[in-house]
C-alpha cells in the first residue's frame, strides 16, 4: 500500500492539496475500486461459467446480447433491477430485507482482505486467515435468516440443510489451515505468500507438500458456496430454489452477486494458499527481464495480480468442470463424507505436514 | 475409496473432451440445419388438372378444389405427401418450407390459381 500511497500525495502536492485530505480520502479510494472491479470480474464470471456450462454440454453457451454474448450478465441484471421486489405477507419484513444484505457485505469485506500484489493490500492484520474463514463462513447466517424469515417450508429446509453443511465442512478446512500454519509459521496471507517464494517456482508452492489438504480445502469449498456436488441448499429439483424461494428483483440479485463474490474470493484463498498467490510459477517474475527498471518496477505490480487471477480462474474453471459432471449427493451422505472421510485425512494431512516442517528441507 | 475418486477422474476426463469439440446446436434464425432429400414440408400447386385424386387421397380432407382455385387447409394437413405421391402430373409438390406460425388464422388456408386454359382432355 506504501507505493499508491506515495504516488496519491504526490499527485495531490502537484495541485495544492492538503495532506490532510488524502489521508481522509486515501481510505475511500480502495472501497471504490474494490466495488468497480469486484462488479466487473463477477459479470464476468457468470458469464465465463455460463459459457464454459455451454462448451462441456456441446452447446454455444450464451450469444446474443452483444458481440459473443459479453452483454448478457448485463441484461440480466438489467432485468432483475426493473423487477418488483415481493414480500410474502407472511414473512418478516425486517429479517426477510436484512438477509440479502448480510449476505452482499462478507463477501465484500473479505475481498479486501486478499493481498492483489506486493502494495495492494487493503486490510493486513497478523491473523488474515482467521480473519477470512470468519467473514467467508458468514453468509450461512444470512441465508439462515433469509430462509427462516420469508415463511417457506422449502426456504426453511434449504437453510437448516446449509446449516448442517457448514457445520460439517468448516472443520476440515480448519485442520488443512493448520497445517498451512505450520508449514508456513504464519498467519498473514502476505506471510504465508512469502513463505512459498523458492527459486523451483511452482514446485516449491505448498500443493506439494501440503496435497491432501490442498484437496479437502477444495472439496469443502464447494461445500462451503453450495456448488455442485454439494448445491443441497438450492436444489431445484427438490426445494424449488432453496433459501431463496421467495426472493426477487434486486433483493434475489444481491444473494446472486454475493454467491459469485463468494467464489472468486475463496478462488483467491486457495491460490493464496496452496497455489503461491502472486508469485511467478518460473520463480522469477518476467515484467523486471522485459522492461527497463522504472517501467518494470511498476508493471510488476500487474503481473503479480495477473498471476494472481490466473490461478484464481483456473481453479473456478475447476469447479466448473465439477459442476458439469457430478450429480447431487444425497443428504446423509454429504454429512457422513464430511465427517467419516475428509476429517480423519485431513488430521492426517497435519501430521504429514508436521513431520514434513520437522525435518526441514525446503520449508524449514 | 481408490475406485470412486478414479471413477470421478473418468468422468472428468469424458466431459472435459466436449470443450474440444464443436458445438452441436445453431443459431437458428440465422443458420439451419440441412434438410434431406425427400423432406415433406408444405405443398406448393403448380400446372394442376383437376383430376379430384388427390381429394380422395388426402386422409385429413385438407384438399378443396373449386372453380379456379386451389385451396390446401394447412390447419388440417398432416404433410404425408400421399397427394403429391398420387397425382398423376405430378401438379403438386412437397416443398422443403416448415415454418408455417402466421399471426392470422386464415392465412394458414392456401390458395393456388388454376388456369382453366391449361386444363385439357380430363
Amino acid at each position: 500500500m506504501n507505493y499508491l500511497y506515495f504516488l496519491y500525495m504526490e499527485f495531490l502536492a502537484k495541485h495544492n492539496i492538503p495532506q490532510l485530505f488524502g489521508d481522509i480520502t486515501f481510505f475511500c479510494i480502495p472501497i471504490t475500486i474494490i466495488f468497480a472491479a469486484l462488479l466487473v470480474i463477477v459479470l464476468a464470471l457468470v458469464l465465463f461459467e455460463r459459457k464454459l456450462l455451454g462448451w462441456f454440454t456441446q452447446r454455444k453457451g450464451p450469444n446474443r446480447v452483444g458481440f459473443w454474448g459479453v452483454l448478457q450478465t448485463l441484461a440480466d441484471a438489467f432485468k432483475l433491477l426493473c423487477k418488483e421486489n415481493i414480500t410474502p405477507s407472511g414473512a418478516n419484513r425486517f429479517l426477510f430485507n436484512l438477509a440479502p444484505i448480510m449476505m452482499f457485505t462478507p463477501a465484500l469485506v473479505v475481498l479486501g482482505i486478499i493481498p492483489y500484489s506486493s502494495e495492494f493490500t487493503f486490510i493486513s492484520t497478523e491473523t488474515n486467515l482467521l480473519l477470512f474463514v470468519i467473514f467467508s463462513a458468514l453468509p450461512v447466517l444470512s441465508i439462515l435468516i433469509g430462509g427462516k424469515s420469508s415463511d417457506n417450508k422449502y426456504a426453511l429446509l434449504g437453510a437448516v440443510r446449509n446449516i448442517a453443511q457448514i457445520l460439517a465442512y468448516e472443520l476440515p478446512i480448519a485442520f488443512s489451515l493448520m497445517s498451512i500454519m505450520v508449514l508456513a509459521s504464519s498467519m498473514n496471507l502476505t506471510g504465508i505468500m512469502l513463505a512459498q517464494s523458492t527459486k523451483y517456482g511452482a514446485l516449491g508452492w505448498f500443493w506439494i507438500p501440503c496435497f491432501i489438504g490442498f484437496v479437502v480445502i477444495f472439496i469443502c469449498t464447494l461445500a462451503e458456496l453450495n456448488r455442485c456436488p454439494f448445491d443441497l441448499p438450492e436444489a431445484e429439483s427438490e426445494l424449488i430454489c432453496g433459501y431463496n424461494t421467495e426472493y426477487s428483483g434486486m433483493r434475489f440479485a444481491l444473494f446472486y452477486l454475493g454467491e459469485y463474490t463468494l467464489l472468486l474470493a475463496n478462488a483467491l484463498f486457495i491460490s493464496i494458499l496452496f497455489l503461491g498467490g502472486y508469485l511467478s510459477p518460473f520463480g522469477k517474475y518476467i515484467s523486471p527481464i522485459l522492461f527497463s527498471q522504472n517501467v518494470g518496477n511498476i508493471v510488476l505490480y500487474f503481473e503479480q495480480a495477473f498471476w494472481l487471477f490466473l490461478k484464481a480462474f483456473f481453479v473456478i474453471f475447476i469447479v466448473i468442470w465439477i459442476r458439469a459432471t457430478m450429480p447431487r449427493m444425497a443428504s446423509f451422505d454429504l454429512l457422513k463424507f464430511s465427517w467419516c472421510r475428509l476429517l480423519p485425512v485431513s488430521i492426517l494431512n497435519l501430521f504429514i505436514v508436521i513431520i514434513i516442517k520437522y525435518f526441514g528441507g525446503l520449508y524449514a | 475409496m481408490l475406485k470412486n475418486i478414479l471413477k470421478l477422474l473418468i468422468s472428468l476426463l469424458n466431459v472435459g473432451k466436449h470443450l474440444f469439440k464443436r458445438p452441436v446446436t445453431l443459431e437458428y434464425p440465422e443458420k439451419k440445419n440441412s434438410k434431406p432429400e425427400n423432406f415433406r414440408g408444405v405443398p406448393v400447386v403448380n400446372k394442376c388438372i383437376k383430376c379430384g385424386t388427390c381429394i380422395n387421397v388426402c386422409p385429413s380432407g385438407a384438399i378443396q378444389i373449386e372453380e379456379n382455385q386451389f385451396f390446401i387447409n394447412l390447419k388440417k394437413c398432416i404433410f404425408c405427401g400421399n397427394c403429391s405421391y398420387y397425382c398423376p402430373v405430378k401438379a403438386i409438390k412437397m416443398s422443403d418450407k416448415y415454418e408455417t406460425a402466421v399471426s392470422d388464422k386464415n392465412e394458414l388456408i392456401l390458395t393456388y390459381d388454376i388456369k382453366v386454359s391449361e386444363v385439357k382432355d380430363v
